[in-house]
């Protein structure tokens, strides 16, 4: 008796990407994907649970070991019409249930008997072979309806003639890389599921629309969490207790250091968050490919991979400057004629120049009877909030897109923070939010929907 | 009082803020929770949620303690505002028994002060943020800080880590105005109320300003409005007015007000009303207004909290699960592989088999290798069993078998090598995974591995793999 739920069993040969397919739709990268034979040895049902109740189902799978053996057992045993064959292999799972030597056919059997629709996964980098036409036979015999993957797992291109032979055995053929697959071809992919049977078509839309609003949420929590990141970092300050008049380079370097742990702790904890929120709870953390740090917060070589450029950072200053000259207007109703603008223009532009090598912003405070204060931060250059929100923005980015099917440490490019990223109009409205930062001042509810809204925009860009 | 939680108010505002800083549950408890509720209203959802999981706050509740000092410090100012209006009320209704009480400054004091007082409070809602920090200054919490920072228990209540923003001050701080005024005015009536009783107060009235007797009751009427209907006998007649008006307050009384003393004693009926009407009653209101607007205030900033929003969006998102509920039964990946491939090929074989090679496939292979054999056969594939045992079975010396390095060798295959294995006619058995065509027959590194490892699982003299 089959649920109401509709049930799909991912199905194929050894080693040609099933498990891979099902961690990328099920997103979950705690399935064991190898490329043994025999990875998988039990089925496994993966149910896409909305609220507790089951939507669909999928099934990882063991890969056909002794199709031959199992076709042989039906055709000696299936001397029936079409529409009895279906008893046929229903027989034959009952009558090796406790077989081993036939354990992975009826493992992956089960479920198709069971009422799941078949999802057929070959390697279209690979030639296609007669070999196969067997366990698509063994399948047609189950009667239930089917759909064939394409998996690209190598570099070579055999889709037509794969194609061409599938074709005659399954409802539809569709290509879908779980390596590469993204968040669009994953919708795709379970829009044609939705085609294989009638019933299971308002399901499966139900589904996605689930999914969709999962997706947002995730955005939003991702905006969130950087939001929160950025407050945390921008407005730290480091302060510790120096024994003589001013600080010694001893206590500055100490200072300094305890700063940047903290800015680090920061960023671990943020990291940390957003790959939790893109359920990757299982990333290799290679040092040499993962570590973040190795490009050093404080290098220039930072700067120039996520931050802005002198020049863009200077029209920066120069916007943040226009905005406060623009108050300035604004108060004696333009009859400035619009100097302050003009002026905090030139003042944000060089103020811009002349900070972007003074990374740390310094301060001795205290009074003259011996107690005082060394403070770091929050640092004042108007570089820095570029660079923490591009390392953030480009991490959740990768996040987003990474395939729950890839085992592999995570590799981060180095990419171009700029212009296609965050616009000149976007950077004035963080710029505010910056500038208030860096003096400690309160952020408005306003200001932070505003922020969180243009770094929203910035991550959809990154997300394309 | 302590409050409970599942209303809205400082209490729960406090709590949810001090339990939201140490736990704010994953997406699927959140929803599982709101689902379990029947009540739709967020607020309402969120105060069941803090009731349920308050719990978790192991250390003592802010709430408990900020609640606590601010008891303390409005019940102080409360008792001093009670004492200040009476001590007011009963030097202002002194009667030395010479001179009558004045009663425009009377009324200015009883009631002109508290409606001053109400504009003031008035204003500073329609200014609404702009006059927020200024309010905070003015704010028992602003000075309740700085008072508790040099007492011994400072450390008890870290008044900084508290949440609310300069508006919501504001508003506390007017809710408590309204209460201390309220207290004033009553230590006033008191004192009215109390003079009366224990003296004989001669009530009379005199300005500076050009005012006749007629004009100014005009004015008292209207004042009078309120009750003039039920007590009239509360509402100053002319010739009250006029009995009790007097140019100086001298040293001496007029003889006719002296003629006159029992009637300028009914001057308290009107007081009484003025201050019970303007001064407490209409408090009364001032407050229950200014309560509903600190409640809209403290709902706004509640639903404002550090990790409300996202609670709520977890509230109302359908919580979605991908993940398996049953275990992944791992495969143990052997690391040391034992058979090693060979690199001399012999240039004949007694037979070559081609494991899911076709006829065709075979001697495309052959003239690509050049390697030879008598016998050339395709197996596995859509042979049958019986095909390949009457292959086997004829099979004698060197045995060359072709498999696909690309395809993983499955049990089928196994099961036809330990057959091949088994026939005694046979010497060896070469097992060559090849490459595709396209990459003329060679393999990759990675497919080998996979064969070899499969491959010694079979203990076998008589098996070998070869590189061709």
């Amino acid at each position: 008796m089959s649920s109401s739920y509709p049930k799909f069993a991912v199905v194929g040969h050894p080693n040609k990407g099933k498990s891979s397919i099902v961690a990328s739709l099920a997103l979950d990268d705690s399935i064991q994907i190898g490329n043994t034979p025999g990875t998988t040895q039990v089925k496994r049902g993966f149910p896409l649970k909305v609220d507790g109740k089951i939507v669909y189902e999928l099934f990882d799978t063991p890969g056909f070991q002794r199709a031959r053996g199992v076709y042989a057992w039906l055709q000696e045993h299936g001397d029936v019409p079409a529409s009895k064959r279906v008893d046929v292999v229903k027989e034959f799972v009952y009558r090796h249930r406790d077989n081993k030597r036939f354990r992975d056919e009826v493992e992956l059997l089960e479920p198709i008997i069971n009422g799941a629709g078949v999802i057929y996964v070959v390697d279209a980098s690979k030639p296609y072979g007669a070999e196969y036409e067997i366990e698509m036979e063994i399948l047609r015999w189950c009667g239930q309806p089917s759909m064939a993957i394409l998996n690209l797992i190598g570099d070579d291109d055999y889709k037509e003639e794969w194609s061409r032979a599938l074709g005659q055995y399954f409802r539809l053929v569709r290509t879908y890389n779980p390596m590469t697959a993204g968040y669009k071809e994953h919708i795709e992919l379970l829009e044609s599921m939705a085609q294989l049977n009638e019933e299971w078509t308002k399901p499966i839309k139900q589904a996605i629309e689930v999914l969709n609003r999962h997706y947002e949420l995730k955005i939003e929590q991702t905006i969130s969490t950087i939001y929160d990141y950025m407050i945390k970092v921008l407005s730290f300050v480091h302060k510790q207790k120096i024994r003589g008049e001013e600080a010694t380079p001893t206590e500055k370097k100490r200072a300094k250091e305890a700063y940047r742990k903290k800015i680090l702790s920061y960023e671990h904890k943020e990291q940390e968050t957003i790959e939790k929120i893109w359920q990757h709870n299982n990333i290799k953390k290679s040092k040499e490919e993962l570590n973040l740090e190795r490009w050093g917060l404080f290098s220039e070589e930072s700067a120039s991979i996520f931050g802005l450029s002198q020049k863009e950072l200077i029209i920066t200053g120069a916007s943040a400057g226009a905005i406060t000259g623009g108050g300035l207007d604004l108060l004696v109703a333009g009859s400035s004629f619009f100097l302050g603008s003009l002026i905090g223009g030139v003042v944000g532009g060089v103020g811009a120049m002349y900070g972007f090598n003074n990374l740390y912003d310094l301060k001795v405070l205290g009074q003259s009877i011996g107690k005082r204060e060394l403070s770091v931060g929050p640092i004042q250059n108007l570089n820095f909030p570029y660079i923490v929100l591009g390392r953030a923005l480009y991490h959740a980015s990768v996040m987003a897109k990474r395939s729950h099917a890839i085992r592999g440490a995570i590799e981060l490019k180095n990419i171009s923070f700029t212009e296609e990223i965050i616009s000149s109009e976007s950077r004035k409205i963080l710029e505010k939010v910056h500038i208030k930062l860096r003096k400690g001042k309160e952020i408005s509810k306003d200001e932070q929907e505003e922020y969180k809204s243009t770094l929203h925009k910035s991550f959809l860009k990154l997300l394309d | 009082m302590q409050q409970k939680t599942t209303q809205l108010s400082l209490k729960s505002y406090l709590d949810l803020n001090q339990l939201l800083s140490i736990y704010r549950g994953s997406h699927e408890e959140n929803r599982l929770f709101s689902l379990s509720q029947k009540k739709r209203d967020s607020v309402a959802i969120l105060l069941s949620w803090l009731e349920k999981n308050l719990y978790r706050v192991t250390s003592e509740l802010n709430s408990t303690k900020y609640l606590h000092y601010l008891t303390i410090f409005s019940s102080l100012f409360g008792f001093i505002a009670l004492i200040l209006g009476f001590s007011t009320g009963f030097a202002l209704l002194s009667y030395s028994g010479s001179e009558p009480v004045n009663v425009i400054y009377l009324l200015l004091v009883m009631v002109g002060l508290p409606l001053l007082s109400m504009l003031l409070s008035f204003l500073s809602i329609v200014f609404g943020n702009r006059g927020a920090n200024f309010f905070a200054h003015l704010s028992p919490l602003y000075y309740l800080e700085r008072v508790v920072n040099v007492l011994p228990f400072a450390k008890d209540i870290e008044l900084s880590s508290l949440p609310f923003s300069a508006t919501l001050s504001k508003w506390i701080f007017l809710q408590r105005v309204q209460i201390f005024s309220f207290l004033f005015s009553l230590g006033l009536f008191l004192s009215l109320v109390i003079m009366i009783i224990s003296k004989d107060i001669a009530f009379g009235w005199s300005t500076t300003l050009q005012v006749d007797a007629k004009s100014f009751q005009a004015l008292l009427a209207t004042i009078s409005l309120p009750w003039r209907e039920f007590i009239p006998s509360a509402v100053p007649s002319l010739e009250l007015v006029e009995l009790s008006h007097y140019f100086r307050l001298g040293k001496h009384l007029d003889s006719n007000m002296i003629q006159n003393a029992d009637k300028l004693g009914a001057w308290w009926k009107f007081l009484a009303m003025a201050t019970l009407t303007y001064a407490l009653g209409l408090r009364l209101i001032f407050w229950g207004v200014i309560s509903y607007l600190f409640k809209k205030q403290l709902k706004k900033e509640f639903l404002s909290l550090d990790g409300v929003s996202k609670l709520i969006k977890e509230f109302q998102t359908p919580f979605v699960s991908t993940q398996s509920h049953k275990d992944e039964k791992h495969l143990e990946i052997k690391e040391k592989i034992i058979h090693k491939v060979e690199e001399n090929v012999d240039e004949e074989y007694q037979a070559i088999l081609g494991w899911n090679f076709s006829d065709e496939q075979l001697l495309l292979i052959e003239d690509s290798l050049g390697i030879k054999a008598k016998i050339k056969e395709p197996v596995g594939g859509k042979n049958s069993f019986l095909d390949d045992k009457k292959i086997i079975d004829k099979l004698k010396g060197d045995i060359l078998i072709y498999v696909k390095a690309w395809e993983p060798p499955t049990m089928d295959f196994m099961d036809f090598l330990e057959d091949v294995l088994d026939n005694s006619s046979i010497k060896s058995v070469n097992i060559a995974p090849l490459g595709t065509a396209e990459n003329q027959y060679k393999y990759t590194k990675e497919d080998m591995e996979i064969w070899l490892r499969k491959l010694d699982s079979i203990e076998s003299d008589k098996l070998g793999v070869v590189n061709v």
